[in-house]
C-alpha cells in the first residue's frame, strides 16, 4: 500500500508560549518540531509498512527551506519519500487537497488527530471531506482487510472496530508505542534523500473558521494555605471553606 | 559541548542528545543503585548504532570525524558516565584490531560492534596492572592452535563481550618482546567470566575477571605476530586515553550544569546563591578546566587526524580531564551543600563516576609518566 503522512512543524510544545504585546505568540527561539500526534501517525504508518510491506511518503504545507529539518527527520525514522506543497495562502487543509492529488496516488493518508500549537483539529476531517474520502478520525491501531481496514478507533467511551473501505483518511491519536528514535544511519541517510516541491493553485483560506483571538490560558491563582497547628483546628478551617463555597 | 560545526553534525548531535536524556539520564539512577547491567539502555543503544561509532567507512561504519564522535561521546557521559564506559571500551577492544590486525579480522570485529554486539580489552592482570608487562597468562603454540590460560581483572565488559582482544606472554623469556594479542569469541571452551565487581561509581558499566583455562583459539587469531602484543596493546591504549578523556569532560560539564541549575533556585539570605561572587568564580574556575580539557581532547584528536605523533597530547587529554572531572564534581556537591552530599540529587554520583577517570586505561601517574618521557626524552 502507499501510505502518505501529513505533518506539520509546529513550535517545541514543551516550551511555554507567551504573547507578544500585540497578543501574537512569541515563538521566537522556540524550536521548531515535527507535530506529536504527526509523529505518532508517522510511526504507525511506518509499523503498518514493516508488517505488510508498501511505502511511507510525508507531506508537507510550506517552504521547503523552513520544514527542510523536520522532514528529513521523518525520512530517518520510516519515510522514504517527502513532500512539500507550496501552496500560497492556502490553509493546511485546501492545500493538502490540492497537493497530494497533484503528488501521487495514496491508499491511506494519515494526519495527527491535531497539532500541538492550535489544537484546532481541522485537517483531517476537512482534507478527507475535499478528496471526498471516507475518514475515520481518533485512530488507534489499524490492519488491512479485504478492500481495505479494520481500524481501532478511540471514542469518548472506549473502542470501536470500524471497517473503511481504501483510499480513506486516518486521523492519529497516541497509541500505545513510542516513535522510534532515528538509527545513526538513518539520520545520515536521510540526509541524502532529495525532497520534491509540489507547486499548487489552491484556494484562498476559507472563512467559515476563522481565528478571533488567541488569548494566554488564565494563570493559576495561589492556593490558600491551612497553618492551624491542631489537626483538628486544620480540619475545621478546611471543612468550613467547603461548606462556604457550597462544595460540600 | 564539544566542537561541532555544520548542521549535519548538530543534527547528530541534538538525536543522540534527545537520548540521552530521555532513555539514560534518570533511568540509570535505579541501576546505580542496584549495580545491575541495564539490558534495554543498552539494546536500544545498539539499536541506534551507538556501539559503532568508530567503525571506519571502510569496514561499514558511518565515517564520522573524530570530533564529532567525541562530542557523542560527551553527551552520553553527561547522562551517564557507566554508559560512555561501556561504549569506549568496545571500542578500546576494536582499537587493537584495527591497530595491529589483518583485514578478515578487522572486518570481522567491526561487525560484531555494528551487530550492537560489545567487546572488552583484556590487559590488566592481579599483579599487571600499570606494569602491564608483568603479564603471567601464557599462550603456548600446540600445531594450528594456541593454548591460553591466565586470569585478566577489572575487564570491562568482561561479562557481556561478544569478542575479547588479550594478551598473554608467548615467550616469557623475551619479556614485554614475548607478548602477544589474540582475539577470543565469547562462548569459547575454558573461557569464563568472575564476580561483576561492586565498583564505586560507573555501575551502569559491568567490570569482572576473565579467566582462561586451557582456551584454544586457531593460530589465525593472533592480532599481527608472535611478540607484537605489548607494542599494539600500548598504542592502542596511547589513542584511547583521549577517548577516555571525553567521559570525564562529560562528567566536568554535567557538574558545571547541575551547580548552575541548583545555584540559580537556592535562595540565602534573601538572594540566588549564584547572585553571590564566590560561588561565581567556583563556576567560572570550572568552567575554565572543563573548556581547557576539552580543547585539549580536541588538540589530540586532530593530531590523530592529521597522522601526527599523539602519544603525548593523548596522555595529557586523559590525565587532565580525569583530574578536572573528579575536581568539578567535588565542587558542584560543594555547591550544593548538604543536597549535594545526598543520594537525592545527581553530583554525588558524579564523583563517584569522575574517580575511576584518574585510574583506568592508565592511571593518571602513568600519564604523567608518559608525558614527562615525552618531554624530557633519554638521557
Amino acid at each position: 500500500m502507499e501510505l502518505l503522512v501529513c505533518v506539520k512543524q509546529v513550535p517545541d510544545d514543551s516550551v511555554t508560549v507567551t504573547l507578544d504585546a500585540s497578543g501574537k505568540p512569541n515563538l521566537g527561539g522556540i524550536t521548531p518540531v515535527v507535530n506529536a500526534f504527526d509523529t505518532y501517525a508517522l510511526e504507525m504508518a511506518t509499523r503498518f509498512k514493516e508488517a505488510n510491506g508498501g511505502n511511507v511518503s510525508v507531506i508537507t504545507v510550506g517552504d521547503l527551506k523552513e520544514n527542510e529539518k523536520s522532514l528529513r527527520s521523518c525520512l530517518s525514522v520510516g519515510a522514504s519519500t517527502a513532500i512539500t506543497v507550496s501552496a500560497g495562502d492556502a490553509d493546511a487543509a485546501c492545500a493538502l487537497a490540492c497537493g497530494i492529488p497533484a503528488a501521487g496516488t495514496y491508499d491511506v493518508i494519515f494526519c495527527g488527530s491535531e497539532s500541538t500549537d492550535v489544537s484546532a483539529a481541522q485537517t483531517g476531517i476537512r482534507l478527507a471531506a475535499a478528496l471526498n474520502l471516507p475518514v475515520v478520525t481518533n485512530v488507534l491501531a489499524l490492519e488491512p482487510a479485504d478492500g481495505g481496514l479494520t481500524v481501532k478507533q478511540e471514542t469518548e467511551e472506549g473502542y470501536r472496530t470500524v471497517s473503511v473501505p481504501t483510499p480513506c483518511v486516518l486521523t492519529i491519536v497516541k497509541p500505545a508505542y513510542d516513535p522510534r528514535y532515528p538509527t545513526m544511519k538513518s539520520k545520515m541517510a536521510a540526509r541524502k534523500i532529495p525532497i520534491s516541491t509540489v507547486t499548487v493553485d489552491a484556494p484562498a483560506a476559507s472563512d467559515a473558521a476563522k481565528c478571533v483571538k488567541i488569548s494566554a490560558p488564565a494563570q493559576r491563582q495561589a492556593g490558600v494555605k491551612i497553618q492551624e497547628k491542631e489537626a483538628a483546628d486544620a480540619v475545621a478551617k478546611a471543612m468550613g471553606m467547603l461548606i462556604d463555597r457550597k462544595l460540600v | 559541548m564539544a566542537y561541532l560545526f555544520n548542521e549535519e553534525d548538530l543534527d547528530l548531535y541534538e538525536t543522540v542528545k534527545d537520548f540521552c536524556e530521555n532513555e539514560i539520564k534518570e533511568q540509570c539512577k535505579e541501576y546505580d543503585v542496584s549495580g545491575e547491567w541495564p539490558t534495554e539502555i543498552y539494546e536500544k543503544a545498539a539499536e541506534m548504532g551507538l556501539n559503532a561509532l568508530e567503525v571506519p567507512e571502510e569496514y561499514g561504519g558511518l565515517g564520522l570525524e573524530r570530533l564529532t564522535v567525541a562530542a557523542l561521546m560527551e553527551e552520553m557521559a553527561k547522562a551517564d558516565a557507566g554508559f560512555v564506559t561501556t561504549i569506549t571500551a568496545s571500542n578500546l577492544a576494536l582499537k587493537a584490531v584495527l591497530i595491529g590486525g589483518n583485514e578478515e579480522q578487522k572486518q570481522h570485529c567491526c561487525d560484531f560492534l555494528l551487530d550492537g554486539k560489545h567487546a572488552a580489552f583484556c590487559l590488566t592482570e592481579p599483579m599487571a596492572g600499570s606494569d602491564a608487562g608483568n603479564s603471567k597468562t601464557t599462550a603456548v603454540r600446540d600445531g594450528d592452535e594456541y593454548v591460553l590460560n591466565g586470569r585478566k581483572c577489572f575487564i570491562t565488559n568482561g561479562a557481556v563481550a561478544s569478542f575479547y582482544v588479550v594478551t598473554a606472554m608467548t615467550d616469557k623469556t623475551k619479556g614485554v618482546k614475548g607478548m602477544s594479542a589474540f582475539i577470543v569469541e565469547a562462548g569459547t571452551p575454558g573461557l569464563s567470566t568472575g564476580n561483576h565487581e561492586n565498583k564505586m561509581g560507573i555501575r551502569t558499566s559491568n567490570t569482572c575477571d576473565v579467566v582462561l583455562e586451557d582456551v584454544r583459539v586457531p593460530a589465525s587469531a593472533m592480532i599481527g605476530e608472535e611478540g607484537q602484543g605489548y607494542s599494539i596493546a600500548m598504542k592502542t591504549l596511547d589513542m584511547s586515553r583521549t577517548w577516555v578523556g571525553c567521559g570525564a569532560v562529560g562528567i566536568a560539564q554535567r557538574a558545571i550544569d547541575e551547580a548552575v541549575a541548583y545555584g540559580k533556585e537556592r535562595i540565602t539570605f534573601g538572594k540566588p546563591i549564584l547572585k553571590n561572587q564566590a560561588l561565581q568564580f567556583k563556576i567560572a574556575d570550572m568552567e575554565i578546566r572543563c573548556e581547557t580539557a576539552r580543547q585539549m581532547i580536541a588538540h589530540a584528536l586532530m593530531l590523530m587526524d592529521a597522522g601526527k605523533p599523539y602519544s603525548k597530547e593523548s596522555a595529557i587529554a586523559k590525565c587532565y580531564a580525569g583530574d578536572v572531572a573528579v575536581q568539578n564534581a567535588l565542587e558542584a556537591i560543594q555547591i550544593l551543600g548538604g543536597y549535594g552530599y545526598s543520594r537525592e540529587y545527581p553530583v554525588e554520583k558524579l564523583l563517584r563516576d569522575a574517580k575511576i577517570f584518574q585510574i583506568y586505561e592508565g592511571t593518571n601517574e602513568i600519564q604523567r609518566v608518559v608525558i614527562a618521557k615525552n618531554v624530557i626524552g633519554k638521557f
